[in-house]
């Protein structure tokens, strides 16, 4: 296990890395340095593609909660921020939140308080993926945003000059400069203001990828943005570095250097954590107590209980039969407002699905990150679940026997 | 039959004939006829529907005609069986014995029976033997408790695991198919092992001369948690990862979402690897959400409405088709106003939207051959910018000879 594969699997996990001041980007990383020199770092893509290639391909990337809603959202904070087109969008200025939210109300023309708490919402997404950073009603662009190629500030530079302008509705009594440096910490946080800029990352592939004919490095690239990225495992028959061996083996090559892995379900395909990075370093962070109480009751209802009335043959974690939301809300030991606000990080994770029925009726079923366990780890999650439903059962004390065997 | 060696006495003959009807009554449930046990479940079915029956009566007992009803949803022929092998077994008997009986009472013993053998059934004995233990536990604790009966006690409670734990070893070693139908039934928990150390404590604390016995159940429990084990550990590594958890019953899995803990649940995922939102927001994607947001719908006129009095649909829907015609009828008078032969330009109404009404009508009128009005229209065209409608086709209401 090396430490790019280790980093790696960390910024999967978690989000963007911190870096120490002069600290360098792991191989495959993009480095966003602060005017102090500490920094972040972001996984980039081979040969400078996007997951927007997955749209080319026609294969649906992971679920994005209210997608158009958040994207609104994220092209006012673009407009409020970005102030100087002749550099690159990140970092941009930071802004006042009430000014995103004035000039999100200038584009879609409404002004009541459902507009505003949608806006929220999608800010608060926004911020937990690392596309916006929210702080003391201060907004500026996330480390993400440094991502966008070169080659599209044009399509954003003329979205920005068609979003209108917003109407104040009165002289702010504090400037928004002056809001802005009242809020900010003294120096400027490492990811914000002047001074910051972002150094491409080095290469990783290229030793794998050279070898290879221009069509051949294409299709190496696609077939791993799309076991990246994809909702659901791809056919093999629709990428040839699937569907070839020898491709394919440089392929497990390419995500083996991000600690990842290729899960094969019959003649589908997508990545997944390499088991022994999880077991040797595991990169931590991940939901925390009361998502992961609420999707355990996820896959006992949606999962395990059907399994246990034979409704489930296969050997997945994914399910057609909802955890009832009624079952979740008065049946377990769990506060209502802890349970929801559990549930949204979680839909927002693509770690649960919503399946909606009538206003009532429905529920959840675990979401498409579960194609991305390998079988290792299905075993294990099985096992996981065996001993704590059941810690006296025979079954349980065959788990237990076995992994002491090990 | 066998013929006892002792000269047979009238007291032991009746001790004998107490026990055997106490087996029968115990099985009568079970009986096919009165030598055979059942081969259909809803036989049984049919006697635990006659106990609740009886159990409801009370005092009063039941008539042959209550029983039938109450077994409403069996075929007579089943009743008539069933009820005949329960009276021959004594199950159900006469309240007085004597010739024309008519009421009948259900024996305790049979209940008592039949919810032993349906508990047998659905857990091969587990809750049985918990019990059992329970009780051998506290016997034992006993001071009354004599050590023979302690010998006895440990001596039965080593044949009971002993054969559990055969059943489990021969299942182990036959197909898998098999040990998944019948192994859940017949592995203990932890917690029978237990109960059965704790017996086998109590005995050897209290009778050190009955350390053979002892040694012997001692054997017996570890052989049966070994078996259990192992029979476990042969589903578990033959079943893969996909029928594991078929055998926790569903009741546990609900307990267990119900009760447990935040901590406990939450511990399940522990040091499972889970990615952090990263959905990707391509420039392309943005600019297009911002074209497709939604615009704010500009405030509409409402619809025009005609000057006609209008009482809505309601007295039309449903109503004879005749009313219709008659309502077409009244119109075209209404128009004529006696006249053989009216001019659209006169009768079509001051607006455009009277107009249209009318003339729709009008049109329906003309279309049907009962009614005796028809529209004839020249071609003759009135374009009037400053009158409604502005444009006029010439034409005429007629009526028909």
């Amino acid at each position: 296990m090396t430490a790019d594969q280790a980093a790696h699997a960390r910024a999967r996990a978690q989000g963007p890395l911190r870096l120490g001041p002069g600290a360098p980007a792991p191989a495959g990383m993009t480095r966003l340095s602060g005017p102090d020199s500490s920094g972040m770092a972001l996984p980039v893509w081979p040969d400078g593609v996007t997951p927007s290639l997955l749209e080319e391909h026609q294969v649906p990337p992971m679920p994005v909660e209210r997608a158009g809603e958040t994207r609104r959202v994220l092209a006012a904070v673009l407009k409020c921020c970005w102030a100087d087109h002749s550099a690159d969008p990140w970092p941009g200025e930071p802004a006042p939140l009430e000014r995103v939210l004035d000039t999100y109300r200038a584009l879609i023309g409404r002004t009541d308080d459902l507009m505003r708490n949608w806006a929220i919402g999608a800010l608060r997404r926004l911020h937990d993926s690392a596309w916006v950073v929210v702080a003391g009603g201060i907004v500026s662009l996330g480390p993400r945003c440094a991502l966008w190629p070169v080659e599209s500030h044009a399509v954003l530079k003329d979205l920005v000059r068609r979003i209108p302008e917003p109407e104040r509705r009165a002289v702010p009594v504090v400037p928004d400069a002056g809001l802005v440096a009242a809020a900010l910490p003294e120096p400027a946080a490492p990811d914000q203001g002047a001074g910051s800029r972002a150094e491409p990352g080095v290469a990783e592939f290229d030793d794998l990828l050279s070898g290879y004919d221009e069509r051949r490095r294409a299709e190496l690239v696609s077939a791993f943005m799309v076991v990246e990225h994809a909702a659901e495992p791809v056919q093999e028959a629709r990428f040839a570095a699937l569907r070839d061996p020898a491709l394919r083996r440089t392929l497990a090559e390419m995500l083996a250097r991000r600690g990842r892995t290729l899960v094969q379900q019959r003649e589908r395909w997508i990545s997944g954590y390499a088991d022994d990075l999880v077991r040797d370093e595991p990169p931590g962070g991940g939901p925390g107590e009361s998502e992961r109480a609420v999707l355990t009751l996820v896959l006992v209802h949606s999962v395990a209980i059907p399994r246990a009335e034979g409704l489930l043959p296969e050997d997945s974690w994914l399910s057609p039969h909802p955890a009832p939301v009624d079952e979740l809300r008065r049946h377990t030991q769990l506060p209502i407002g802890e349970l929801e606000s559990a549930l949204r990080a979680l839909r927002h994770a693509g770690l649960v699905t919503q399946v909606k029925a009538g206003e009532e009726a429905g529920g959840y079923v675990p979401g498409p990150q579960f194609h991305r366990l390998t079988p290792e780890a299905r075993r294990r999650l099985q096992e996981e679940l065996i001993l704590a439903a059941g810690p006296d059962t025979p079954l349980a004390v065959a788990v237990r026997a076995r992994r002491a065997a090990r | 039959m066998r013929v006892p060696e002792q000269p047979l006495t009238l007291d032991a003959a009746l001790s004998d004939e107490a026990v055997l009807s106490t087996y029968r009554r115990m099985f009568a449930a079970l009986a096919r006829d009165s030598g055979a046990v059942v081969d259909d479940p809803v036989l049984v079915d049919i006697a635990e529907t006659l106990f609740a029956a009886f159990a409801d009566a009370g005092e009063e007992w039941l008539t042959h005609e209550q029983m039938r009803l109450a077994c409403g949803a069996y075929p007579a022929d089943q009743f008539d069986n069933r009820l005949r092998v329960l009276k021959g077994l004594g199950a159900i008997r006469e309240v007085f014995p004597k010739p024309n009986q008519l009421r009948y009472r259900a024996s305790f013993t049979s209940v008592v029976g039949l919810m032993f053998i349906r508990r047998m059934m659905d857990d091969g004995g587990q809750s049985e033997m918990h019990r059992l233990l329970a009780l051998e536990d506290l016997n034992v604790a006993d001071p009354r408790t004599t050590m023979e009966e302690a010998r006895q006690s440990a001596a039965g409670l080593a044949r009971a695991f002993r054969l559990w734990a055969l059943e489990l070893i021969t299942l182990t070693t036959g197909t898998i198919e098999e040990l998944r139908e019948q192994a859940p039934k017949l592995w203990g928990t932890e917690e029978i092992a237990r109960r059965a150390q704790s017996v086998h404590g109590t005995i050897l604390t209290r009778w050190p001369e009955l350390d053979r016995v002892c040694t012997d159940l001692r054997a017996a429990i570890y052989a049966y948690s070994d078996a259990s084990r192992r029979a476990a550990g042969r589903l578990a590594d033959s079943a893969g990862t996909t029928r594991n958890l078929t055998l926790l019953p569903t009741e546990t899995w609900r307990t267990f979402a119900q009760t447990a803990t935040k901590e406990r649940l939450a511990a399940v995922l522990d040091g499972f690897v889970f990615d952090a939102p990263a959905p990707w927001h391509d420039p392309a994607a943005i600019a297009r959400a911002v074209d497709e947001a939604p615009r704010p719908a500009p405030a509409q006129p409402t619809p025009p409405r005609s000057t006609l009095p209008d009482p809505g649909p309601d007295g039309s829907l449903g109503a004879a088709r005749e009313a219709a015609v008659e309502r077409l009828r009244e119109l075209a008078e209404s128009l004529l106003g006696g006249e053989s032969r009216v001019a659209l330009a006169d009768v079509l109404g001051p607006d455009w939207a009277t107009a249209r009404r009318v003339l729709a009508d009008l049109t329906t009128v003309d279309l049907r051959p009962e009614l005796p009005y028809r529209l004839a229209w020249s071609d003759g065209l009135t374009i009037d910018p400053s009158r409604e409608p502005s444009w006029l086709s010439h034409g005429h209401l007629e009526r028909t000879p």
